[in-house]
C-alpha cells in the first residue's frame, strides 16, 4: 500500500495550460501522462485550460496540492519544485483566470483551511502555436516533473527548490 | 478646458477595454466611448481550414464559454451537412448548454458583480473585491463556488474531456449519455437549484437600494433581439428570431435564425475593434438593440419551467409596463435564468428518451454555406460560414454577444457618466459606476474582439492637447 493512502492523505494534483500555446501545454500533458499511468488511491489527477473559481471547492477538499504549470522565468528545461502560500495580492485583474496563489487566499478565507501545496514548473522555450506538442526542451522536462510529482504523492516532507 | 478622462482597462469584466470621457470646459461630459483595443481576427485565420475543424477551432475563441461556441459552430456545420440531427443528440446539446449558462451566469454574479452589489459602488477600492464579499458573506461567496461547480460538472460529465470537450460534433453529439452519468447529474440539481432560489431572493432585497444606479444605468429605450421557441418560451438553443421595440410591440417573429443577415447590418467605427451590428429596417447607428438575459425575459411570453415562471412575473413588475428598461436589471434576469436552466436540465435528464443510443446523424457537406445560431449566456451567437467543393472555409462571419449590445453599451456609458461623472471633482465611485454599467451586460471582450493580454489598471485624465493631468491607480 502507498504511503499516501497509508496516511489516508488525499492529494489534488492540478496541470494547467493551453494544449495550443506550445510549451504552455506542459501541465496538462504532465497531468495526462499521470492519468494514464494510474494513481495511487487517494490521488486525484485534473487538467485544466486555466484555473477557475470553482476549483476551491476541490482544494479544500484535500490534504496536499501540486500545480503542474509551464514557466518562462530561467532557463529553458529548467524543472522547479516550491511551495506555495495563500496570497491575496497575488489577485488577477483578468475576471477568468487565477492565480494558484489566489486560490489558496479563497480557501483560507472562506473555509479556514488551506492544503499543503507546491508548484512544479518547468521553463518553456516556444508559446507559438502547436497543438498537444512541445518543444524538444520541454519533453526533455516531462520525466524530472513526473519524479518531482511521486515524491510529492509518497514523501510526507519535501525539499522544494527555486 | 476641455479634457479627456480614459478608464483603462476597464476591471471584473473578460477581456481588454478602455473607457474614454471627453470632458467639455465646465467638467460636463461631452462624449463617452468604450474602446476595445486588442484584435484577433479569428475570421479570416480560419479561412482555408476544413469546415470540421471550426468547432475546435472557434472554442479557443473563449476560455470561459468554449460551450457556446462549439454549439454554434455545429450548428453551422449541421446546416452544411443539411441534416436534422437525431432528437436525444439535440437534448443532451441542449442540457451542455444549460450547464454553460449556468456557470457562467454564477460566475457573473458572484464573483464579478456582487462586489458593487454587496459592498456598494463608493466603497473602498482596495476591499472591493472578491475577498471583500467573501469577509461581508462568506454563506454568498461559497454558493457562488458551489454553483459554478455544479455547472462545470455537468459539462465535463457530458464532454467527457475537461479542456475543450469535443463531444458535441457536426450532426449531434460523438456519445450517448451513460445511465450512470445520466444519474450523477440529476443528483446535483437539487443542491443547485436551492442556491439560486436562495440568491434570487436575498437579491430581491437588493433591488431597492438601488433604485438611484437602476434608473442611470443604461435605463434606454432599445429594442430587444433573441432566440424564442416556436410557442414564444424563452429559448437557448434553437427556435426563431424574435425583435421586440423598447414599447414592447414585436417587429419580427418566428424569423429562421439563417436569415438574420436580413435583419442585422454591421458597422465599424474607426475608435474600436468590435463591430457594430444593428437593426437594418432602422439603420445605423439608429437600429440599437440588447442582447441577452434581459433581451431574452423582455422577449419571452413564458420561460415554461415552474419556478422560473413565478420569478419572470416578478421581473416584469420591476416597473409599470412595457420591457424593463434598465441594464441593471440585467442582473435580475440572470439570476432567473439560472432557476430556469437549472429546473430544464432537471427535465431534460429526466425524460426517457435521453439514454437513446442514436445521437448523431452522419453525412457529408450536401450545401456551400452553413449557418448556426444559439443563445450563449450574453446573447445571440451567430456563426456563419461559406466553403468550396473540397469543404474548405472561404469566408466567416462571427456575431458574438458582447458584439450586438457594443451600441448599446456606448450609449449605456454616456447616461451613467452625464448622472454620476463630475469632471471638475473627479471621485472613484463614479468611475466605478461608469465601469460598473459595462460589468451589466457582462461582456465577454475576448469573445467579441477576441483579445488577450495583461492589465494594469489605470485612469487617466487629460487635457484638449494630449497632456496628462491627473492619474488614479487601483492595485
Amino acid at each position: 500500500m502507498d504511503r499516501a493512502s497509508k496516511g489516508g492523505r488525499k492529494v489534488l494534483i492540478i496541470g494547467y495550460g493551453s494544449p495550443i500555446r506550445g510549451d504552455d501545454a506542459i501541465g496538462p500533458l504532465v497531468a495526462d501522462r499521470l492519468q494514464a499511468e494510474g494513481m495511487p488511491e487517494g490521488v486525484e489527477v485534473v487538467s485544466r485550460h486555466i484555473l477557475t473559481a470553482e476549483l476551491v471547492a476541490d482544494l479544500v477538499e484535500h490534504d496536499r496540492v501540486v500545480f503542474l504549470d509551464a514557466a518562462v522565468d530561467g532557463t529553458p528545461g529548467e524543472v522547479r519544485c516550491r511551495s506555495l502560500a495563500p496570497d491575496a495580492s497575488a489577485m488577477s485583474t483578468m475576471a477568468h483566470f487565477l492565480d494558484p496563489r489566489e486560490l489558496l487566499a479563497w480557501c483560507e478565507t472562506l473555509y479556514d483551511k488551506v492544503p499543503e501545496t507546491f508548484l512544479v514548473s518547468a521553463c518553456g522555450s516556444s508559446f507559438d502555436y502547436s497543438n498537444y506538442v512541445l518543444t524538444p526542451t520541454a519533453e526533455a522536462a516531462i520525466e524530472p516533473m513526473l519524479e518531482w510529482v511521486r515524491r510529492l504523492i509518497e514523501d510526507p516532507l519535501v525539499m522544494t527548490s527555486g | 478646458m476641455s479634457r479627456t478622462v480614459i478608464i483603462e482597462p476597464v476591471t471584473r469584466i473578460e477581456g481588454h477595454a478602455r473607457i474614454t470621457l471627453q470632458l467639455g470646459d465646465a467638467g460636463e461630459v461631452e462624449d463617452a466611448k468604450f474602446h476595445l483595443t486588442q484584435f484577433r481576427g479569428f475570421e479570416k485565420f480560419c479561412e482555408g481550414r476544413p469546415y470540421r475543424e471550426m468547432p475546435a477551432l472557434t472554442a479557443r475563441t473563449c476560455g470561459i464559454c468554449p460551450v457556446s461556441h462549439v454549439l454554434a459552430s455545429n450548428k453551422a456545420c449541421d446546416h452544411l451537412l443539411s441534416v436534422s440531427i437525431p432528437p436525444t443528440g439535440e437534448k443532451l446539446r441542449r442540457i451542455i448548454n444549460l450547464a454553460q449558462i449556468t456557470q457562467s451566469h454564477a460566475l457573473s454574479f458572484f464573483h464579478l458583480s456582487s462586489p458593487d452589489l454587496l459592498l456598494g459602488w463608493d466603497s473602498d477600492p482596495v476591499s472591493r473585491n472578491i475577498f471583500g464579499v467573501m469577509r461581508q458573506d462568506p454563506a454568498l461567496a461559497k454558493d457562488g463556488i458551489r454553483l459554478r461547480q455544479i455547472g462545470q460538472t455537468i459539462i465535463e460529465t457530458l464532454g467527457g474531456k475537461k479542456i475543450h470537450p469535443t463531444w458535441v460534433v457536426p450532426g449531434g453529439v460523438s456519445e450517448p449519455l451513460t445511465r450512470e452519468k445520466r444519474d450523477a447529474m440529476l443528483t446535483l440539481i437539487p443542491e443547485g437549484l436551492d442556491i439560486a432560489k436562495r440568491t434570487y431572493a436575498f437579491f430581491k432585497t437588493l433591488v431597492p437600494k438601488f433604485k438611484d444606479e437602476a434608473s442611470h444605468f443604461g435605463n434606454q429605450p432599445t429594442m430587444f433581439l433573441s432566440l424564442v421557441s416556436p410557442k414564444g418560451h424563452l429559448e437557448h438553443y434553437d427556435g426563431f428570431l424574435r425583435l421586440k421595440d423598447a414599447q414592447g410591440r414585436i417587429l419580427e417573429d418566428m424569423v429562421p435564425p439563417h436569415e438574420y443577415e436580413r435583419l442585422i447590418g454591421e458597422a465599424v467605427e474607426d475608435f474600436s475593434y468590435m463591430k457594430f451590428p444593428y437593426y437594418k429596417p432602422h439603420g445605423y447607428p439608429k437600429g440599437i438593440y440588447r442582447v441577452g438575459p434581459l433581451a431574452r425575459l423582455n422577449n419571452v411570453d413564458a420561460c415554461g419551467t415552474p419556478y422560473a415562471d413565478v420569478a419572470l412575473a416578478e421581473f416584469h413588475m420591476l416597473q409599470e409596463s412595457g420591457p424593463i428598461a434598465s441594464s441593471f436589471h440585467y442582473h435580475y434576469a440572470r439570476l432567473v435564468e439560472i432557476i430556469y436552466a437549472l429546473e430544464m436540465m432537471e427535465r431534460l435528464l429526466r425524460d426517457p428518451t435521453i439514454l437513446d443510443a442514436r445521437v448523431r446523424a452522419r453525412a457529408r457537406s450536401n450545401r456551400y454555406e452553413g449557418i448556426g445560431v444559439t443563445e450563449a449566456p450574453r446573447g445571440i451567437l451567430m456563426h456563419h460560414y461559406r466553403i468550396d467543393d473540397e469543404g474548405l472555409i472561404t469566408w466567416v462571419n462571427l456575431i458574438i454577444a458582447t458584439g450586438h449590445n457594443n451600441l448599446a453599451m456606448n450609449q449605456s456609458i454616456r447616461q451613467v457618466a452625464d448622472a454620476y461623472v463630475d469632471g471638475n471633482n473627479l471621485q472613484e465611485g463614479m468611475l466605478n459606476r461608469v465601469e460598473a454599467v459595462i460589468r451589466c451586460f457582462d461582456p465577454c471582450l475576448s469573445c467579441a474582439s477576441h483579445a488577450f493580454g495583461e492589465m494594469p489598471l489605470a485612469i487617466e485624465l487629460k487635457d484638449a492637447t494630449g497632456r496628462v493631468v491627473d492619474t488614479l491607480r487601483r492595485g
